[in-house]
């Protein structure tokens, strides 16, 4: 027996220690070229994503739906009960319905009346969540609408209720969404109605933590936390949830977005507001509108004599 | 005789690489996307550290290169350290494979259990010299500690289901006329 070893070790021992010392290099090449040049890695890994996941589909589709209609007939045992809280919820709705319509109407005179532009280009692009993130460690998942769709990083992506996370690597079918949840998710938000400014800091819980307030005292749990459009990281004014306090005294938000279920996720379009770079002059500007085929030397004595 | 054993081995690396493409899988099912304050255990790691311990020839290093390569990009991992890391490991392993075959399952439990203990930690602590995102401690040591668990099932369920068994000393000899 202790011949077969020594035997084998002959063999092919050279060979393979200089295999181990290629792959290990490899790795660790890669592991380097990521912490050096992150964006360039991200995106191998985006198309990696982009050709393993969509193959995975057609089998992840049926078992999808097995185990959420197991799920569905599980709570088909305490139907009379959701019913009762249905209707009674509904209820509530309707009171609600009819004072959201009074104040839509409201709000549509009033901003007739101040002629507000609001932003046009905000429309959406609809997913449906393909994958997750795999590991208990990080929180993302994977649409099935990409580069071909028009997305791009950074856009914000919402199901019908809240913001879920922002486009974090986009495929050529895929895009991946790095959930509020993710321990590396950071995004300015405004807290109503106080109005103050704050940070949204994933930690990899259910309910994450807000940082940086200026007067936590002006706080009361269930106030409502927008986005802030700071850093045009997004376009302000998404709904992301509420405040609420956790045992500790710590200020948490609890998130509007259904994050047991995330199926359809909104993507918006976002191309960013146009900044006003130079100060602007005081002079009437060098090409008045209107005039044709204007000699820009003297286009302003023109127009005043 | 050897004609079989070598469509043997292929046929077993398949099914290696097949059972970690359908662990993968069942991972990026989207069913819970609320984060967990658990962590399951790392089966691909348990599979792939069972089968060294077992049978080295039916995973090679190449592939278990390849396999978690694979996985740390798919789960947003930083791509090549953990993989790295589990290459030492198994290699580790296999290495002291000739001598553990003659051991007691406790024994095996245990060199692994330490192996992938100063894995896990050689891991946390690179990913704080380079200053990445580590993910949090506690999480990461449950899943050690669920792989741990894991480990014997993985090891008697691949013994049962695929045949990888301990060599026996008339299978040495039938590798080393192979070979």
């Amino acid at each position: 027996m202790a011949k077969d070893r020594s035997n084998s070790d002959d063999y092919s021992g050279p060979l393979k220690r200089l295999m181990l010392g290629v792959i290990m290099l490899c790795l660790i090449g890669l592991f380097l070229l990521w912490r050096i040049d992150s964006p360039r890695v991200e995106r191998f890994r985006a198309q990696v994503v982009d050709r393993v996941v969509p193959s995975f589909d057609w089998a992840m589709a049926p078992v999808n739906g097995t185990v959420n209609i197991v799920r569905d007939f599980q709570s088909y045992r305490r139907i009379y009960q959701q019913n009762q809280e249905l209707r009674r919820e509904l209820q509530q709705m309707k009171a609600w319905k009819e004072a959201a319509l009074q104040l839509e109407q409201e709000n549509a005179r009033l901003l007739d009346l101040n002629n507000v532009q609001l932003d046009p280009r905000l429309t959406f692009v609809t997913g449906v969540v393909m994958a997750d993130s795999g590991s208990p460690f990080r929180q993302s998942v994977v649409l099935n609408v990409g580069a071909r769709d028009g997305i791009v990083d950074g856009w914000a992506a919402m199901d019908g209720l809240g913001l879920v996370g922002r486009i974090s690597g986009v495929g050529e079918k895929t895009s991946r969404v790095v959930l509020l949840t993710d321990s590396s998710s950071r995004i300015p938000v405004t807290i109503q109605p106080s109005g103050q400014k704050a940070l949204l800091v994933g930690d990899n819980t259910t309910s994450p933590p807000v940082d940086f307030i200026e007067a936590p005292d002006q706080l009361r749990p269930g106030d409502r936390v927008l986005t802030s459009g700071d850093g045009g990281v997004f376009p302000p004014g998404l709904a992301i949830g509420q405040i609420t306090q956790d045992p500790g005294g710590r200020t948490r938000i609890r998130l509007a977005a259904d994050y047991e279920r995330l199926e359809f996720l909104r993507v918006l379009r976002d191309y960013g507001n146009e900044t006003i770079r130079d100060p602007g002059s005081l002079i009437a500007p060098r090409i008045l509108p209107g005039t044709p085929e204007p000699d820009p030397e003297d286009n302003a004595e023109a127009e005043n004599g | 005789m050897a004609e079989r054993t070598q469509s043997r081995l292929w046929l077993m690396r398949l099914i290696f690489v097949a059972v970690c493409l359908l662990i993968m899988f069942l991972h990026l099912l989207p069913l819970d996307t609320s984060p967990r304050s658990w962590a399951g255990p790392d089966l691909i790691l348990a599979l792939a550290c069972a089968w060294v311990v077992r049978r080295p020839e039916f995973v090679p290093v190449t592939l278990i290169a390849l396999v978690f390569v694979v996985t740390d990009l798919l789960y947003q991992m930083p791509p090549g350290l953990w993989a790295a890391f589990v290459v030492i490991g198994t290699e580790t392993l296999r290495s002291r494979a000739p001598s553990l075959r003659d051991l007691t399952f406790p024994a095996e439990w245990f060199t692994v259990a330490v192996t992938l203990t100063l894995m896990t930690l050689g891991n946390q602590l690179t990913l704080a010299l380079f200053l990445v995102d580590r993910p949090p401690l506690w999480l990461n040591l449950m899943q050690l500690v669920m792989t741990l668990v894991a480990y014997p099932l993985v090891a008697f369920g691949s013994q049962f289901l695929f045949g990888v068994r301990k060599q026996a000393p008339g299978d040495v000899d039938a590798l080393a006329n192979r070979r």
